[in-house]
């Protein structure tokens, strides 16, 4: 992937920086920067104000580490929303008393003073919050995968694009060296022509430990946790952080860690649009549990115009450890000259040293290097130009896991239609492309 | 797994180990639309795992003779999930999911609208009929939605609105609440 050339010509972002930076010595420390921007357009200002939607678990982590840019006078953190009291009650503590909080989102997507939302609600609210945060004018950080089904996908899509602004979604992957390391490597001809790429991960856990429906605790707010899913009991076994491995809220591990390692899987072959052809799944169901994901799977893509075939194994075939000491899970990259091994895929992501420590030679092809996921997306509010795991990266992505886990729960292939995005020839599949959602949580 | 009969599926679904339960339910789909009352029973009546085997052998047997070509055994296993949701003795949770298992596979012409709109009178089932409504392609899910439009409570129209525009109909005068915030939290922010 190259550089896509910013939507605000130079001039007129330095324009609009300048005007910003001088409001901002007068301005109090909370003012949007898109008030402080010329035209109303996302913010020139060098102040960023965001709320956080969801913070526990990785959103907690996102939350420290804007508080942290916070701390250093880079951006603002204006509001905390949880539907979990306690874990709410967490967040104001590490925010501190500038941010408000909340537990409906939509009181955060209201605020005015407020340019960004960072998204880290569990899967199934993903799709939703960003298209109502793109249509409330909020540029959007949105956990991986980008969305449950098809439909969801489209909607974020159009909604991104509708309203302008910048979205992207947490396969943090892409903005590692090392995965810049990668695709320079595959892009310069070094593996030759790439026609098959195999992904290996651990297997899904079962519900060992099942237990019947019961009563919410009295912290969470069950009916604004389950949002779009159609209502049901509580059981303690849908949260939190194990919502992952029902195929309604999460998707197993094809979807978690799959958004992260085909991402780059996506990004090294340059198939963001591309998108496959077919699909087939195999693999083994738990035996026993509310949890409902794939233990074990393995599901083949094929891509056509180039052509070329992508395998999401779990377990798969696990490589040596490389020199990072990692092998859990990752993706080896087979070519006509050879293969090249890129382990992780998320956060920690490594290559091969010689991928490493390869050089551009003169006249080769130098790729955009990633200053970080939050600084790449950052760069795209203030500029607009595309962000590295754009919404459409992003939602080209999570289709491959939604329709592996299709065809999975079919059991049988399906086709795909890259260009409509859509399955033909499977009237139920097709159906399953979506999910009408309980109101008043849809799209 | 050999093919199975619709009393042995049943008998492994009942089993007490959860491996030959997980091996029943994924191979209930051949024996089709017959076992669906049946399994209906077992969800009802069966202990928490012996029920939820049950629940996915019916779900499966959806997906499997909803399969391409297969119309015959589709058109049969909506007969059956009919039955099965119009019998009142069964979990109001068991039949707002078989109102799910329809709306992947009846087609257009198996339904009345006037019929489906007659069951949004009964609150527990109205949100999930209105969502496979929403899914169910052709003329007669907008014609029943329509028609429910007209006899749900007031608070009720709006979602039947947005299910309504979501398939292209124009809705005027109800409006969409969709961004509307309604929950509070308790929580005081630290530090004021």
């Amino acid at each position: 992937m190259t550089r896509q050339d910013s939507k605000v010509p130079r001039r007129q972002f330095l324009k609009r920086a300048g005007a910003a930076a001088g409001a901002a010595l007068v301005a109090p420390q909370v003012i949007p920067a898109g008030v402080l921007a010329a035209e109303g357009k996302p913010g020139a200002s060098e102040r960023l104000t965001f709320g956080h939607i969801g913070v526990g678990g990785m959103g907690g982590y996102h939350l420290g580490d804007m508080k942290g840019r916070a701390d250093r006078g880079e951006v603002n953190v204006a509001a905390v929303c949880d539907v979990d009291e306690g874990r709410l009650a967490n967040a104001s503590k590490m925010a501190g008393p500038k941010a408000d909080v909340y537990r409906d989102y939509r009181y955060v997507l209201q605020r005015k003073d407020i340019d960004a939302v960072v998204i880290a609600t569990p899967d199934h609210w993903h799709g939703v919050q960003t298209v109502h945060a793109c249509e409330s004018g909020k540029h959007v950080y949105v956990e991986k995968p980008a969305c449950c089904t098809i439909e969801e996908g489209k909607a974020m899509v159009a909604a991104a694009r509708k309203n302008k602004v910048a979205v992207q979604v947490g396969s943090q992957g892409r903005s590692e060296p090392d995965c810049h390391a990668a695709i320079t490597y595959l892009r310069n001809g070094m593996l030759g022509k790439v026609t098959k790429v195999t992904c290996w991960h651990y297997a899904s856990p079962g519900d060992d430990n099942p237990v019947p429906d019961g009563d919410p605790p009295p912290e969470l707010d069950w009916d604004l946790w389950l949002g779009p899913m159609r209502w049901r009991p509580y059981n303690p076994r849908y949260l939190h952080g194990v919502f992952r491995w029902l195929l309604e809220s999460g998707g197993g591990q094809i979807r978690d860690r799959g958004a992260h390692v085909m991402s780059c899987a996506l990004y090294l072959m340059g198939a963001d649009r591309q998108g496959p052809v077919s699909i087939e799944a195999k693999g083994t169901a738990p035996t026993k549990g509310l949890w409902d994901s794939a233990v074990q799977m393995e599901v083949t893509y094929t891509f056509k115009n180039p052509d070329w075939t992508l395998i999401w194994a779990q377990p798969g075939d696990k490589p040596p450890k490389g020199d990072q000491g990692h092998n859990d899970y990752g993706a080896v990259y087979h070519g006509e000259k050879g293969k090249l091994i890129l382990y992780g895929g998320d956060g920690g992501t490594w290559t091969e040293p010689k991928a490493r420590e390869f050089k551009v030679p003169p006249g080769g092809v130098q790729l955009y290097k990633s200053p970080g996921h939050k600084e790449d997306w950052f760069a795209g509010i203030k500029t607009g130009k595309q962000t590295i795991m754009n919404v459409e990266a992003g939602v080209a992505t999570a289709n491959l896991t939604v329709l592996g886990n299709i065809s999975f729960v079919l059991g049988r292939k399906i086709a795909w239609d890259p260009v409509r995005a859509e399955i033909v020839g499977d009237e139920l599949a097709r159906r399953m492309m979506s999910r009408p959602q309980r109101f008043p949580y849809h799209l | 797994m050999e093919e199975l009969t619709l009393d042995a599926l049943i008998l492994k679904i009942k089993d007490k180990d959860d491996k030959v339960r997980a091996a029943a339910w994924q191979a209930a789909g051949k024996v089709g639309a017959q076992a669906l009352k049946p399994l209906a029973g077992v969800a009802k009546d069966g202990e928490l795992e012996v029920a939820r085997a049950a629940n996915r052998a019916m779900w499966q047997i959806v997906r499997y003779t909803g399969r391409p070509g297969a119309d015959d055994e589709r058109k049969a296993t909506v007969a059956a999930l009919i039955e099965v949701f119009t019998d009142e003795e069964l979990p109001v949770q068991l039949r707002r999911d078989v109102v799910w298992m329809l709306s992947e596979i009846i087609a257009n012409d198996e339904f009345n609208p006037a019929d489906a709109a007659e069951m949004f009178k009964n609150a527990e089932f109205r949100d999930d009929m209105r969502m496979a409504l929403q899914r169910i392609p052709g003329d007669n899910a907008i014609a029943a939605l329509k028609a429910a439009l007209e006899i749900v409570p007031d608070d009720f129209k709006p979602a039947i609105a947005c299910s309504l525009r979501a398939r292209g109909v124009e809705v005027p005068n109800v409006p969409c609440v969709k961004l509307k915030p309604t929950k509070q939290t308790k929580v005081k922010p630290v530090g004021r």
